[in-house]
């Protein structure tokens, strides 16, 4: 295994929906899944400049295909995203589906086989259709999405007997972390408070998050003075002690795009391209982590890899994200990725260093949090926002200086550890 | 007639035996059991049952009303974090701790504690489940 890509390979292109709701959200109200995902498409496109005809191939992701209800995703969107005849195939790799997708076209095009592959991600994780009808649809209930969701994990053993995402994913990792580093419970919650103040923070400043009220407008709309308050009220329930229920995923609909290119032919697009530099892929299945819950054997493998593919150390990293369907997990991640110093996360999220304007930003169009989670679109929306951090056009939440080497890291259920490294040229 | 490992394993659950598969070639223990060995990937492995008992390290809860209908009478149940005695990671119920943020916080601060397996029939499904001892 060479574990290399032959020839360099650049993002040209990126789209991506706001997040939210196709039963509440203007901008998405009254949308199929299908022009959902078009419009995600004809944004990429357009960012990259490039027609239909110049496509090799297209690889659409779809995760969950109870609510979507349409298997045979590729071929059933082709007319939709202008996309007939092409070469392509429906995959998933759960919420790493886009930026697996991203790696597959790297592959695909530095093989010489293509030279320009586009890679779609779409998904409603609170809707379904209605009753078979072809436009409308109806609200499904958390449990069921859950359920649904759920079917990606360990159908053998760990579901059939009581395995939960929010405890494994949140309450016991962070019991891991205090444990490890000497925190206490009432240091933890206040530090997921404030982690939950940045990325609420990013999110309003974010046109395209399924959340832009900041935690602090949220806790006066509620009658709370002080938003700490607020936050350690009823109001902001426990949903697997320690973690509390702002500190975790919000689930949505949503799409995402991207348009990959041959780098020699890259310098065409009409908006500056990003080389992907490299990827990590590992699985893990249940347990996720041994005796030591904030250190994952998936992920390391994954960040090794993309660190060696790519060619970069740690401290090259200018912007990270890392998967925050759990705030808590998403802290481990980052130091397993060297981007932040072991055990010190936590500190570096009561210190604000997180924010956009810190000086380790991390998820600065809002994480699954604010942006929001819309399964196989959500790794994209990541690559999205790093596409836009890299070129300065993050509007609001620019990072200055804008970043020049950005990672990103997503947990596909579960576990598929997923890192992309880009690279402005 | 071929016999499936899941259903061993559920079987053997409800006679009270953690039934685990151990690898000939790394020696090391699948548990809950599948065909090919977790650690090396040999298909070479060898039935063998683990003690049950082990170490508590943390314990939290899940949601209400659960995503799996199975449990819909029992959520929010405690869910523990465990090493048990041959080294084998398990995350599995964890039986009779009501889970308070109070409760929960009093085993943090006093784990790690002594678990025994002693599963549990959850609508018709023999489940594995730990006792504090």
């Amino acid at each position: 295994m060479s574990g290399e890509l032959k020839d360099k390979v650049s993002i040209i292109g990126v789209g991506c929906s706001r997040f939210g709701d196709l039963l509440a959200t203007p901008e998405l109200v009254g949308l199929s899944l299908q022009e959902l995902a078009a419009g995600a498409v004809q944004e990429a496109m357009e960012d990259a400049g490039v027609d239909a005809s110049e496509i090799g191939a297209v690889y659409v992701g779809n995760a969950m295909a109870h609510s979507s209800q349409l298997p045979g995703t590729y071929s059933q969107l082709s007319k939709w995203i202008g996309m007939q005849f092409k070469a392509g195939v429906h995959f998933e790799a759960q919420c790493s589906t886009t930026n697996v997708g991203a790696a597959m076209a790297a592959m695909a095009i530095a093989s010489g086989v293509y030279d320009k592959v586009l890679v779609v991600g779409f998904e409603s994780t609170l809707t379904k259709p209605k009753e078979l009808s072809p436009y409308e649809r109806e609200r499904i209930s958390s449990e069921q999405s859950w359920m649904w969701t759920d079917y990606a994990v360990n159908q053998a053993y760990s579901v059939p007997q009581g395995y939960d995402i929010f405890s494994v994913y949140n309450g016991l990792v962070a019991q891991g972390y205090c444990r490890k580093y000497g925190y206490s419970i009432e240091e933890f919650d206040h530090a997921m408070f404030e982690l939950c103040r940045t990325r609420r923070l990013h999110g309003s400043m974010n046109p395209k998050a399924a959340v832009q009220e900041t935690l602090e407008d949220e806790a006066k709309r509620l009658g709370y003075d002080d938003p700490y308050e607020f936050w350690t009220s009823k109001q902001n329930p426990f949903v697997a002690w320690p973690s509390r229920i702002r500190s975790l995923v919000t689930a949505c609909d949503g799409a995402s795009a991207m348009v990959l290119s041959r780098a020699d032919t890259a310098n065409n697009a009409p908006n500056a391209p990003v080389q992907l530099r490299g990827f990590g892929i590992s699985q893990g299945d249940l347990p996720w982590y041994a005796k030591d819950p904030t250190l994952w054997p998936s992920d390391r493998i994954a960040f090794q890899e993309a660190y060696a593919m790519s060619g970069i150390q740690p401290e090259d990293v200018d912007y990270l994200h890392c998967h925050d369907c759990s705030h808590i997990s998403s802290i481990c991640a980052a130091e397993q990725s060297g981007y932040l110093p072991a055990g010190q996360g936590l500190s570096y999220a009561e210190q604000g260093r997180l924010r956009y304007d810190g000086d380790r930003p991390m998820s600065t169009h809002g994480g699954r949090h604010a942006f929001g989670h819309a399964w196989a679109a959500s790794a994209g929306s990541d690559t999205y926002e790093a596409v836009k951090q890299m070129r300065s056009a993050a509007g609001k939440r620019q990072i200055h200086p804008a970043p020049r080497v950005s990672m990103i890291h997503t947990h596909g259920y579960a576990m598929i550890s997923t890192v992309l490294v880009l690279e402005r040229g | 007639m071929p016999e499936s490992i899941i259903k061993r394993y559920y079987d053997e659950l409800g006679q009270g035996k953690l039934s685990a598969r151990k690898c000939n070639k790394c020696g090391a223990y699948t548990f809950p059991p599948t065909t090919a060995c977790e650690h090396c990937g040999s298909f070479d492995q060898q039935w063998e049952e683990l003690s049950g008992k082990g170490s508590l390290l943390f314990v939290s809860h899940g949601i209400a009303p659960p995503p799996n209908p199975r449990f819909d009478e029992m959520a929010p149940y405690a869910y523990g974090h465990i090493i048990l005695e041959e080294g084998v990671t398990v995350e599995a119920i964890v039986k009779d701790v009501e889970p308070t943020p109070e409760n929960l916080q009093a085993l943090f601060e006093s784990a790690p504690l002594d678990v025994e397996a002693d599963p549990v029939n959850v609508k018709g499904l023999n489940v594995l489940a730990f006792k504090i001892v």
